[in-house]
């Protein structure tokens, strides 16, 4: 399924610089993702992608330069408004000690999501799509596999609606069969005008990503240098 | 009051009574006598020590020299709860005594100003032991205070910055490792108040009937006691809690873990 993208920058960075632990990873990077479109982040491990993802969901802070969601910045939106529209999949999912249900339904507690509910049917028809059955809402999420919690943690920021994802390896831990489907489940998302950005090094990936970023074309020359 | 004076030899046989506990230990190879002895010395030589500064803080009669010595236990109390506490941040000494400024003169001089009614308002016979009692209780409720809070937030980082990613607010990822903090630092004056008079008498309320008080009276001051404990220790653990939050979270709703270290020898 071809993503039909806005044509309007949705998520743009202007000139940024991004640093892990004092060392500047990357630096004079510029690029715009438009709303239905999917971008891979490439690069060698510890090129900074996965500090890239943090960056851009203001995990961290990005040392210079500038990032817009819409035209807006980080502090003009809020930090957890800004956060509630370009969401983070990490790639080790985290949850609190708690079943799925309540996983599910914990980011519509928080007061950036004040007036939108939980619905717990399109949770089940998410999961069902991603090849779980309903009854995983009552198993707590860390007794999961982690194949299985890569899918609930989708899953969860998918029904959180945001207009950006952030996926980092959203499959390492997926067979064939749960990789297409979340392949599809995304491509039908992105069509409706969701915004990705994904670091994989998963070929199966390939026919969801419109375009690649090679983070290490802004490698800076110290991080080059080690 | 008719106390019983206790000379030497009474205090002889009380020791006594821990060489039982030695031989007992030496019979059964629990290897305690050493501590025991040690244990013992330390209790006759800090008690004795004890009492001959009580004796002179007792006749100290100038607001100054009061303060000046309750700051000195402040400052003693607030380093030893960040010592006691497995991890640590910057600056972390610092609240830790701030809080116990605030919370323990505050808590001392309510009960001695407003409730006892001490005159003049700095005399040591009263503030001192009381500050000394709530020191020894609040730095136990905010060193476990902030073991739990540090641990929780070191090694769950990845769930609260999971929370984070999803548009939760700094407090909305952090209130369940502080309000779980807390409640963990409030557990020893909770148990406590729980058993008094139960399963256990206060050392302070035996003491005072002891030394012949009226049961009632010494009960009196024992609940007073009680209730300032409770206050002082959940102040502190709030304090310290709520001062780790402010430090390890900044304005942009960023968790700052790499800012809480291992304390040495940990």
């Amino acid at each position: 399924m071809a993503a039909k993208t806005t044509g309007m920058p949705l998520l743009a960075t202007d000139n940024i610089s991004i640093a892990a632990a004092g060392r500047v990873l990357v630096s004079g990077l510029t690029f715009s993702v438009e709303g239905g479109e999917t971008l891979r982040l490439s690069g060698p491990s510890g090129c900074g992608k996965t500090t890239l993802l943090r960056a851009l969901a203001q995990l961290v802070d990005v040392r210079v330069g500038d990032l817009r969601l819409g035209g807006s910045s980080p502090a003009e939106l809020g930090y957890p408004t800004w956060r509630a529209r370009v969401s983070l999949l990490q790639q080790q999912p985290a949850f609190h000690d708690e079943p799925v249900a309540d996983a599910l339904a914990r980011p519509f507690q928080f007061a950036t999501r004040a007036g939108r509910r939980y619905l717990p049917d399109e949770a089940v028809l998410l999961l069902r799509r991603l090849g779980l059955a309903e009854s995983v809402l009552e198993q707590h999420a860390r007794s999961l596999s982690v194949g299985q919690q890569q899918r609930v943690a989708l899953v969860r920021g998918l029904l959180v609606q945001p207009a950006v994802l952030l996926l980092d390896e959203p499959t390492s831990a997926l067979d064939d069969a749960s990789t297409t489907a979340v392949v599809e489940l995304l491509q039908e998302r992105a069509a409706g005008g969701l915004a990705i950005i994904v670091v994989t090094h998963d070929l199966r990936l390939n026919a969801l990503c419109d375009r690649t970023l090679d983070l290490s074309l802004f490698a800076c020359a110290q991080a080059q240098a080690r | 009051m008719n106390a019983i004076p206790l000379t030497p030899l009474d205090l002889a046989l009380a020791a006594a009574l821990v060489l039982v506990a030695g031989a007992v230990s030496v019979a059964l190879r629990l290897t305690l006598e050493r501590s025991l002895a040690l244990a013992s010395v330390r209790t006759v030589a800090q008690l004795l020590l004890v009492g001959f500064v009580l004796e002179w803080v007792f006749d100290l009669d100038r607001a100054p020299l009061v303060l000046a010595l309750m700051g000195v236990m402040v400052v003693l109390a607030g380093r030893t709860a960040v010592n006691r506490s497995g991890r640590r941040y910057p600056g972390l000494y610092l609240q830790s005594i701030a809080t116990l400024i605030i919370t323990g003169l505050l808590t001392t001089f309510v009960v001695t100003g407003a409730i006892v009614g001490v005159d003049p308002w700095y005399r040591p016979q009263y503030v001192i032991p009381l500050l000394g009692m709530i020191l020894g209780n609040s730095l136990t409720g905010i060193s476990l205070t902030l073991d739990h809070i540090l641990e929780s937030l070191a090694e769950g980082r990845d769930v609260i910055e999971c929370d984070l990613a999803l548009g939760a607010t700094r407090w909305e990822a952090a209130r369940e490792p502080v309000a779980a903090a807390v409640r963990r630092g409030m557990i020893p004056i909770i148990n406590a108040m729980m058993v008094v008079g139960v399963v256990s008498l206060p050392g302070m309320m035996t003491g005072q009937i002891l030394a012949g008080a009226n049961p009632i009276e010494a009960v009196k001051y024992q609940i007073v006691v009680m209730f300032m404990l409770a206050a002082a220790t959940s102040l502190g653990c709030i304090g310290v809690a709520m001062l780790a939050f402010r430090s390890l979270f900044n304005a942009r709703h960023q968790l700052r873990a790499e800012r809480i270290v291992r304390s040495r020898g940990r």
